[in-house]
């Protein structure tokens, strides 16, 4: 390992937006649980939107001493977006995400953390795990369905607790709800990433059974994965896939229509199945100019999409090296 | 040798004229014998030279050994992935990381022959801007490997207009200028002379040795046929439509419009005989062709919004290749590909 963890400073960062619990107890089990690394830490907290309870509290706790940041946004943005907010303010070699509800016990904080070892990135996993079949079927099902979209398979994804070294997110920007998948974007870049098993803590615990928004919001993430993983590189490929196939299938349908109609007289204007084949072959070419567009996109924004993370550079000469691939290339950009 | 204007005006100290880029995956017994035929090919024709070795996250000794060749060769620059990435991937960090005037790729894998690269030299100095090697005694399997690739490089000279016989040959030369400004992502390693081809550049083709693989496996067999011919596809249209994609998509708008123009007016010409003969499906297909090669059109005006905001320039193209030739100048002698 090229760099083992050292004396290094621990940044906490907690995105406070819809569920939470009493700040200050919560604060108290974290701390014990990072303070036990003894390690110098921060705690960021980020309030996204107005919570005024929460934020009287953090000041409370401020004031006796507490080495709390608080960031607090006007409106709601979501929990990606506070997690980079957060990360702005973090001057840790080690950020750690936890969640503003009592999630995991913050006792097993430290696992996560030792984690880093020997991987950039380590997310809890809540076992043994609180539930009921369906429950456990609903879970045992996303995972599995994610695991057929990206090679990699975790168990769970919705632990709000990870730790990870901070160059992973100086790489990967999130947005919109794409916190929950940090773990399959981070693995994307190259990262190492260790699932950690941690106790769920008794708060935590759900026995009922998750409505149909939850069930929605399954299905939306694992068409988010897609596109982000599969998706992003080539369009072609797969707009080109669905679009070829459906302009097949319009095809076929015009060559029996025209079939019977030369051998067996059945007239073309009485057939509205004339529209539908004509429907597919205009959807297939129209499916099939979206992948083109996009590819456009991607050529032209070539230069600054990376397919590929660099570890380092070895050279031993007098000349000095670029270490990171991302930095500016001075050949590329006085030519360009 | 004429300098394009770009490298003069970037002088970087002590830049080598050569660089040779040799990606490594899982080549931990290649990789000493290729470094000393390397060094055994070039010493003699007196070029400074550098070497970028990279190694395409591989799980054996490979990063070790290179390592270790760095240390007693400070030519030798190493580049480490963070894991398997793949061979464009890896040429395209190579070409990044060299900093030679002529950049040289090959495998790792020793099947091309370092010796070779002399011949890429003289080529390049006499004008051409790649240079490409052409394996014409193939050491792999007939069937497999050697009729599915003569089929593959047929398609791809045809569809994009620059007849290589021979794309899959990592042996290539570049003038570094051009392939630098040249964007190289997912696979596209076996048409970066067709990618190039919008710069026009001047390609040559040379005959290449080719040995079989004496060590490890072959890694990159034969992708999928569908891949490629989509990948030809876009290499296709972006080649020749860089920079009009309102063009494009209006030439691609035209067939369904046709389409749509012949079977509406046929429908409103039996439709004259009264209304009620009118054939509504006929009718109602063409209208649904004449909307589609509306929306193509328009994806073509959003197309050109694209280009516009991106940052591919046809006038930087055209200045990777092209040849001021003033008042009392001679002409460069030309040879054309």
């Amino acid at each position: 390992m090229k760099s083992p963890v050292g004396k290094k400073q621990i940044s906490v960062i907690v995105p406070v937006g819809g569920r939470f619990s009493d700040v200050a107890a919560l604060y108290a089990d974290y701390k014990a649980g990072v303070a036990a690394l003894d390690l110098p830490y921060e705690f960021i907290y980020v309030l996204d939107g107005t919570y005024k309870k929460t934020a009287a509290a953090l000041d409370g706790l401020r004031a006796s001493g507490e080495p709390i940041i608080a960031v607090s946004l006007t409106r709601r943005f979501g929990e990606a977006t506070a997690l980079m907010v957060g990360f702005e303010q973090a001057s840790g070699e080690i950020i750690v995400t936890l969640p503003a509800y009592s999630q995991i016990e913050g006792g097993d904080v430290g696992k996560l953390v030792a984690a880093l070892e020997d991987s950039d990135m380590a997310i809890g996993h809540r076992t043994p795990r609180a539930g009921n079949w369906v429950e456990r079927l609903r879970r045992t099902a996303f995972h599995g369905l994610l695991a057929w979209v990206t090679p990699v398979r975790f168990h769970d994804l919705g632990c709000g607790a990870r730790a990870f070294k901070r160059r992973v997110l100086e790489e990967i920007h999130l947005y919109g709800e794409q916190h929950r998948f940090l773990a399959v974007l981070a693995d994307r870049q190259g990262f190492r990433v260790c699932e950690i098993a941690v106790r769920q803590s008794p708060e935590d615990r759900f026995e009922g059974v998750y409505g149909p928004r939850d069930y929605t919001r399954n299905f939306l993430d694992i068409i988010t994965v897609f596109f982000l993983v599969r998706f992003t590189k080539r369009p072609l490929r797969f707009f080109g896939m669905i679009g070829a196939l459906t302009f097949l299938l319009g095809a076929a349908l015009v060559v029996w229509l025209v079939i019977e109609r030369l051998f067996f007289g059945q007239a073309l204007a009485d057939r509205p199945a004339l529209l539908l084949s004509s429907l597919l072959v205009v959807l297939g070419l129209q499916l099939f100019a979206l992948g083109l567009l996009g590819e456009l996109v991607i050529f032209t924004h070539a230069r600054e999409i990376k397919d590929y993370q660099v570890e380092r550079v070895i050279q031993f000469a007098d000349r000095p090296v670029r270490f990171q691939s991302g930095s500016p290339d001075d050949n590329r950009s006085a030519a360009g | 040798m004429r300098v394009p204007e770009i490298e003069k005006t970037n002088p970087v100290a002590d830049r080598p004229k050569l660089s040779i880029i040799a990606p490594f995956y899982n080549e931990e017994d290649s990789i000493r014998p290729l470094h000393a035929a390397i060094v055994a090919a070039i010493t003699p024709l007196q070029v400074p030279f550098e070497m970028v070795f990279v190694d395409d996250g591989s799980k054996d000794e490979t990063l070790a050994r290179a390592t270790e060749i760095a240390r007693s060769d400070p030519r030798v620059r190493v580049v480490r992935f963070r894991r398997n990435y793949g061979q464009t991937s890896a040429m395209a960090a190579g070409i990044e990381h060299a900093n030679g005037e002529i950049l040289v790729t090959m495998d790792g894998d020793l099947q091309n022959d370092p010796a070779d690269i002399e011949n890429f030299l003289a080529k390049m100095d006499e004008g051409f801007d790649i240079v490409v090697g052409w394996r014409h005694r193939r050491q792999d399997e007939l069937l497999t490997r050697q009729i599915p690739s003569r089929i593959a490089n047929w398609l791809i000279g045809k569809v994009t207009g620059v007849p290589i016989k021979d794309n899959g040959c990592s042996l290539k030369a570049f003038r570094a200028s051009l392939i630098k400004q040249i964007p190289l992502y997912s696979e596209m390693h076996r048409f970066i002379p067709a990618i190039a081809s919008i710069a026009g550049p001047r390609i040559a083709e040379i005959k290449v040795r080719h040995h079989a693989r004496q060590f490890g496996q072959s890694k990159y067999g034969l992708s999928r046929i569908y891949k490629v011919l989509l990948d030809l596809m876009v290499i296709k249209t972006i080649a020749s439509f860089t920079t009009r994609p309102l063009l494009c998509f209006a030439l691609l708008s035209m067939v369904p419009a046709l389409i749509g123009v012949i079977a509406l007016t046929s429908a409103l010409w039996a439709g004259l005989a009264g209304p009620d003969d009118m054939p509504m499906p006929i009718a109602g297909s063409g209208v649904i062709f004449l909307t589609s090669a509306l929306i193509l059109f328009f994806s073509g005006a959003l197309g050109e919004l694209v280009f516009k905001f991106g940052d591919i320039r046809e006038r930087e193209f055209a200045r990777l290749t092209e040849r001021v030739i003033r008042a009392n100048e001679a002409e460069d002698p030309r040879i054309g590909a």
